[in-house]
């Protein structure tokens, strides 16, 4: 009877139709899973800081001795350089010019010097024959004193043109310095990291950037950076694990040096002027090993150090 | 017996029909409706489909996803270090402004991603590599945005092509499907450092910081560890989708009105078809009573009409309900407004259409129980 009419299956066909609309609305999909697999702590409790790899002792900022032009640069970026090794020469033509002068006047002091000897020699020549012919009473005793007062001038001109020689040998090795100054060595072995300054530029011993940036790459340090809020749960001498930002398959183990006893602001910032700083990062410096992947002075790192802290409530199955 | 029942409902074709037609009405106007209402509602958590993540960190004030009380840049490696979190990824969300090539402008949902990790990214990339992003100036967009931004081009944007969010190139690498946002604005993804780039600087720039927990712990229980420990407000997707939605039935509008044509489905569903039942039993009295006369129980007749009722019930409400999935699809082929039918929703309004023809079958037994069998021989 039912079955007869068309209003049934108008019923049947809306049902229908509904079901098909609540699966097609009930269908969500499934949450992506991360493009890269993020860092996750290597540890049971820790501590998570984002830090920055620096090498290992501070960097050197190698500057100018002073103002003046740059005549020759000698490193290249990434150089490997030993102690001593030269750096780069500033403008030396003038004490060039110096040492040179100091050097002729010397020369004519020390010939000037030869000269007196000789004088001397033949005053005491004289003053030996006057000696003799005055015992004989055939020199009169005035020409025997003249001779003498001549001898004695004569080498006291020889003492000072001695001691003029001096000071200008001093002077000399003066003049020489200066110019030993100009030519920039390095003040120990490492990594030319950046190079600031072109052959021809003016250097100036003011700014603050430096010429140069040396360090040492060989072994490399992290400076990990903890929100002011966590800092008491930092602990000393507890190792920690990096993981380079973006790439997580690499783990670098971190061996602890020092947590540095200033808390200072954070500094990446968005750089406005008007901003107003107020978060506050404890610093501590790890060191680790070159890893076989590359690695790069400046990268930035995600951080995690073990902690020791008991860990509030129980944590079932927190096996990571 | 049954059989007459059903003949006696069908053969009045003009009260079968206006029996039918009222149930429908109801059943449609409450599915409808509530679709509506949902849809709506889910506009508002729009961003917990598009970016997914088991647990979402907040500003201890924060209550919905669309108000973003920022967190500071530190606050991510509080969240790492609380033990249960197996990861953390900082999420940018905002509002910024995209210039188009006739030079009005369009508001856009700006959403920076991690850029190693890409967590949150969205799951339905129609073209294009997520991995492009990482290149300078580029976003994502999604398909809504390629109709709203292409407003003044000669063809719509594509991959590859350009415009300005904030007065800074912005080059489209993908296209992704995204649910619309409450506010209309399309969603534009870039990684978190881009996006900083583009919105304008403020002190704080950390939106969310969203969580995963390790392995042997629920979200529940490491969005507790997070709270303790860093006294940062930390939902699990569930509880901040419900916060969401309670924070706008609170707070706007939207519900009462919805509710109120709801009720007033419900409302005319029952008249209607209580009076229709009553005037088509009132005008069957005759039958009724010579079934009475015949020999037939009162329990019977009451069967009897039970049995039309809910074959109206059940005939009114598959009309109903596929006249509103029909709606359904309509909307959902156009985008607009929005239609959500969750499978509670057809019981909810089949057991609201079975309440309303128990009450109109019931009004039909009152009259059928107090028949005199003898009203035949009257008239």
């Amino acid at each position: 009877m039912l079955l007869t009419k068309p209003s049934f299956y108008l019923a049947i066909a809306g049902i229908v139709a509904m079901v098909m609309l609540v699966r097609k609305n009930a269908y969500q999909p499934p949450a992506p899973p991360p493009l890269v697999e993020p860092s996750r702590s290597p540890f049971k409790v820790s501590v998570a800081a984002t830090g920055l790899i620096e090498s290992a002792r501070e960097n050197v900022k190698i500057a100018a001795p002073r103002p003046g032009l740059i005549q020759k640069v000698y490193v290249l970026p990434g150089a490997k350089v030993r102690k001593g090794d030269p750096l780069l020469d500033m403008d030396k033509r003038e004490a060039a010019a110096k040492v040179e002068t100091m050097r002729a006047q010397l020369e004519s002091m020390r010939a000037g010097l030869a000269m007196e000897q000789v004088q001397s020699a033949d005053m005491k020549d004289q003053l030996d024959r006057v000696a003799k012919l005055e015992k004989d009473n055939v020199a009169s005793i005035d020409e025997f004193q003249r001779k003498q007062f001549a001898f004695k001038t004569a080498s006291a001109r020889i003492e000072k043109t001695g001691a003029d020689i001096k000071s200008a040998e001093s002077t000399l090795r003066q003049s020489e310095t200066e110019l030993g100054v100009l030519s920039v060595t390095a003040p120990r072995d490492g990594t030319v990291l950046q190079v600031n300054i072109r052959e021809g530029e003016y250097a100036n011993n003011s700014s603050t950037e430096g010429l140069m940036l040396l360090g040492e790459t060989e072994k490399l340090q992290v400076r990990a950076e903890v929100d002011e809020q966590n800092a008491p749960l930092v602990q000393p001498s507890q190792p920690a694990a990096a993981f380079l930002k973006g790439s997580t398959e690499n783990k670098i183990d971190l061996r602890f040096i020092r947590i540095e006893p200033f808390v200072v602001p954070k500094r990446s910032l968005t750089g406005d002027s008007l901003e107003r700083v107020d978060t506050r990062v404890l610093q501590i410096i790890f060191e680790f090993d070159r890893p076989t992947f590359p690695v790069y002075v400046g990268q930035q790192v995600d951080i995690f150090i073990r902690s020791d802290r008991s860990v509030r409530d129980t944590v079932p199955g927190s096996t990571q | 017996m049954y059989h007459i029942a059903l003949r006696m409902l069908l053969g009045d074709k003009a009260k079968y029909i206006m029996l039918v037609s009222g149930l429908t009405f109801a059943a449609l106007l409450m599915s409808q409706q509530c679709s509506v209402f949902f849809g709506i509602m889910s506009w508002t958590t729009s961003h917990m489909r598009n970016m997914r993540a088991s647990i979402w960190v907040v500003d201890p004030k924060v209550e919905q996803i669309n108000e973003v009380k920022p967190l500071r840049d530190t606050d991510i490696n509080r969240v790492r270090t609380v033990p249960g979190v197996a990861y953390a990824a900082p999420l940018y969300t905002g509002l910024l402004q995209a210039r188009l090539a006739d030079g009005s402008f369009k508001q856009i949902q700006m959403v920076g991603l991690d850029a190693g990790t890409m967590v949150g990214r969205p799951s339905r990339i129609i073209e294009g590599h997520l991995e492009d992003l990482r290149l300078p100036n580029t976003v994502l967009v999604d398909t809504d945005s390629i109709k709203k931004l292409s407003t003044g081009r000669r063809k719509p944007l594509g991959v590859g092509d350009v415009f300005e969010i904030n007065d800074r190139e912005a080059r489209i690498i993908g296209i992704c499907i995204a649910d619309k946002s409450f506010t209309g604005a399309p969603y534009v993804f870039a990684t978190y450092d881009q996006a900083l780039r583009y919105a304008p600087p403020t002190r704080k720039m950390l939106s969310f910081v969203i969580a995963e927990p390790v392995a042997g712990m629920t979200a529940r229980q490491v969005a507790d560890q997070i709270h303790q420990e860093t006294g940062l407000r930390a939902f699990t997707e569930d509880e901040f989708f419900w916060s969401t939605i309670w924070w706008y039935i609170r707070n706007t509008g939207i519900p009462i009105s919805f509710g109120t044509t709801i009720i007033l489905g419900l409302v005319v569903g029952i008249a209607v078809s209580g009076q229709t039942f009553y005037s088509f039993v009132l005008e069957n009295t005759r039958h009724l009573a010579a079934l009475k006369a015949m020999g037939a129980s009162t329990w019977l007749l009451s069967r009897m009409l039970l049995l039309q009722a809910f074959t109206v019930g059940f005939i009114g409400y598959g009309i109903g309900i596929g006249l509103a999935s029909l709606c359904g699809f309509m909307f959902l082929r156009k985008g607009q407004p929005p239609f959500i039918m969750p499978y509670q929703l057809p019981l909810a309004t089949f057991g609201l259409i079975v309440l309303i023809c128990t009450f109109a079958a019931l009004i039909g037994i009152r009259r059928v129980a107090k028949l005199e069998a003898a009203i035949v021989f009257r008239a």
